[in-house]
């Protein structure tokens, strides 16, 4: 391996003999430690553990976990209670729906920036978009319930117009959870999106529209295939962050939509099934790492080297 | 009205070279109308939530209402003399701080590693250090919880090294997504020229590599910070009553009431996002972060 690793060096040194590459390799590992340190010690053993846990027979109270006692339980447990599985399916269709709806909201406005040829415009575009996704998530859903709560301001304003009678439900169900997760994935659909878009050459929709296909035609038969692997990527953040949200669905759903994570944190924090709760967990990471898996073998096969 | 203009700039016999046409040709981008309402919809939906938050935080009344009843300072008086968000805000930062700099610091050099050295493997590496961002926060923070009570060795359980490390996880991706991305952008004979011309390997990265690379760096150090300060789901399961971050504060504020201060802290929060992205916009150009590959 250390052969290997030094070949790009031997560019630099030129005078350099076999040892002098050994030893810079080496060096350049060290470069390479802290990080792999962290994630070895810190990611990859403590998803190892929960693994394992998920596998041990559930007790209430357990924390600890053992290679000996290996079984499926938990997972028989899950899938048979409708009450669990029944959770997967919701947070499976809720990020499915997040992600179609973060497509047709985000896609046009990946389309303005990236067309977009004043530099300080296109800037200004690009700092609305970044603060919005860099602004704490517990804000902006506090912006939501402000809005959308049944004393909130839609409402309140609508009470006393005298348009309607009675609140209108906007919050605490599927639309308010909806509404929550779309806005805390949409920025991520539309950063991977804009870069696509602007790498599209221009040159080949300008061919389109000379030859007689009117905008949409183009945009249809051009530009939105062409953007694929931007629409795939996008849609794909976007399912991850939906399905694996907790605050979300809590402070918009208000304990009416209950999707995985919520069993999760139930599990640990107020029944103390560790185990159960672990074994939750490795479901909706199998689930986030079966969409990449989907997504990876599709952009192999129909992208190329396009992706 | 732009199209108009592409029809004359049609009509205008191509210059020499052809180069001034096809400029004009670029300069009125078509963007249909319905992508221009949608656009401007999606903006509203995106920005909307802040606005209210700085509306209530700066509202006179208990509830905000529509027209607002008056400007107050009212709300910002009582979290700069809360004693749970204001600590919570100082918590978050010098949490975010921290992480910002080691974050920045390893993954920077990972980064270098990355792009630089040929191995077997090398784009599984990659994919392997932006895994965490496909954890769920609250299965990550379970993982971390349980592993810090199984292996007591660490001493890190319910610490804020235990919680440093679960943010430098989910922030190290980003630096390492922006940085590797300013890497490519870079030509490595600069660096090679000022090798050949007798710098040390130090000193050409120093004077000749960094440079270039700043705004990459910049932008990680910059999404290091702020994920971490508004980091939720991790931190729910890895904060304890004395190591409490703003988002948690105003979680559990919210949880059973609307409290004009958390809105107000929530101004506090929103000026820090603003004024570092508006100082890392004049610094750095900000297609660095098109550059993050999540997958």
């Amino acid at each position: 391996m250390a052969s290997t690793a030094a070949q790009p060096q031997s560019v630099v040194v030129p005078q350099g003999g076999k040892r002098a590459h050994d030893l810079r390799a080496n060096r350049t590992v060290l470069l390479i430690i802290p990080a792999a340190f962290i994630f070895i010690v810190f990611f990859v053993a403590p998803v190892a553990v929960m693994l394992a846990m998920a596998f041990n027979p559930s007790e209430v109270g357990l924390v600890g976990f053992s290679l000996n006692d290996l079984t499926l339980e938990t997972f028989v447990r899950f899938f048979q209670k409708q009450l669990y599985w029944g959770s997967l399916v919701r947070s499976v269709w809720l990020a499915v729906l997040a992600a179609a709806i973060a497509l047709v909201l985000g896609y046009p406005l990946a389309y303005l920036v990236a067309k977009e040829q004043r530099p300080g415009r296109a800037n200004l575009y690009m700092i609305l978009i970044l603060a919005s996704m860099q602004l704490d998530l517990i804000i902006r859903m506090y912006g939501f319930m402000i809005l959308l709560g049944d004393q909130g301001l839609i409402n309140d304003s609508l009470l006393r117009a005298g348009v309607i009678g009675a609140p209108l439900p906007l919050m605490y169900n599927t639309f308010g959870v909806v509404v929550g997760m779309v806005q805390l994935a949409l920025p991520f659909m539309i950063l991977s999106l804009i870069g696509v878009i602007q790498g599209i050459n221009p040159s080949l929709e300008e061919a389109a529209r000379s030859l007689g296909a009117s905008q949409w035609k183009t945009f249809f038969s051009i530009t939105f295939p062409m953007s694929m692997p931007g629409v795939l990527a996008g849609s794909l953040l976007v399912f991850a962050i939906a399905i694996g949200s907790y605050a979300v669905p809590v402070l918009m759903g208000g304990w009416r939509v209950i999707v995985m994570p919520m069993h999760i944190y139930q599990q640990v924090n107020e029944v103390g099934n560790w185990r159960f709760g672990a074994a939750i967990a490795c479901i909706l990471f199998a689930v986030s790492l079966a969409v990449v898996f989907v997504y990876h073998r599709y952009t192999e096969k129909y992208m190329g080297g396009l992706a | 009205m732009s199209d108009a203009g592409a029809v004359v700039a049609e009509l205008i016999p191509p210059e020499p070279g052809g180069k001034k046409r096809r400029e004009d040709a670029i300069d009125a981008p078509e963007v249909p109308l319905l992508f221009r309402i949608i656009a401007t919809i999606t903006f509203i939906y995106l920005l909307l939530p802040v606005v209210i938050v700085v509306l209530s935080g700066l509202n006179s009344g208990n509830y905000l209402t529509f027209p607002p009843e008056g400007l107050s300072l009212r709300w910002v008086q009582s979290f700069l003399t809360s004693d749970v968000f204001l600590p919570a805000y100082l918590f978050s930062l010098r949490l975010g701080f921290s992480v910002m700099v080691v974050s920045t610091l390893f993954g920077t050099m990972a980064a270098i590693f990355l792009t630089r050295v040929r191995f077997p493997g090398r784009s599984f590496v990659r994919a392997f250090f932006m895994a965490p961002l496909l954890l769920p926060g609250l299965v990550l923070g379970l993982a971390l919880y349980v592993y810090y009570l199984n292996v007591p060795f660490f001493g890190l359980s319910r610490t804020f090294g235990g919680m440093l490390i679960g943010h430098l996880l989910v922030t190290m991706p980003f630096v390492i997504g922006t940085v590797s991305a300013a890497l490519y952008g870079f030509d490595r004979s600069l660096e090679e020229a000022a090798r050949s011309l007798g710098a040390n390997p130090l000193k050409a990265f120093m004077s000749v590599t960094l440079p270039n690379i700043k705004s990459g760096i910049t932008a990680g150090a910059l999404f290091a910070f702020i994920v971490s300060f508004g980091q939720f789901d991790l931190s729910l399961m890895l904060s304890t009553p004395n190591n409490t971050p703003l988002p948690f504060a105003m979680y559990n504020s919210l949880r059973y009431q609307f409290e004009p201060t958390a809105a107000a802290a929530g101004v506090f929060a929103i000026a820090l996002v603003v004024i570092s992205m508006v100082l890392t916009a004049r610094i750095t150009n900000l297609s660095s972060f098109g550059g993050i590959k999540f997958s």
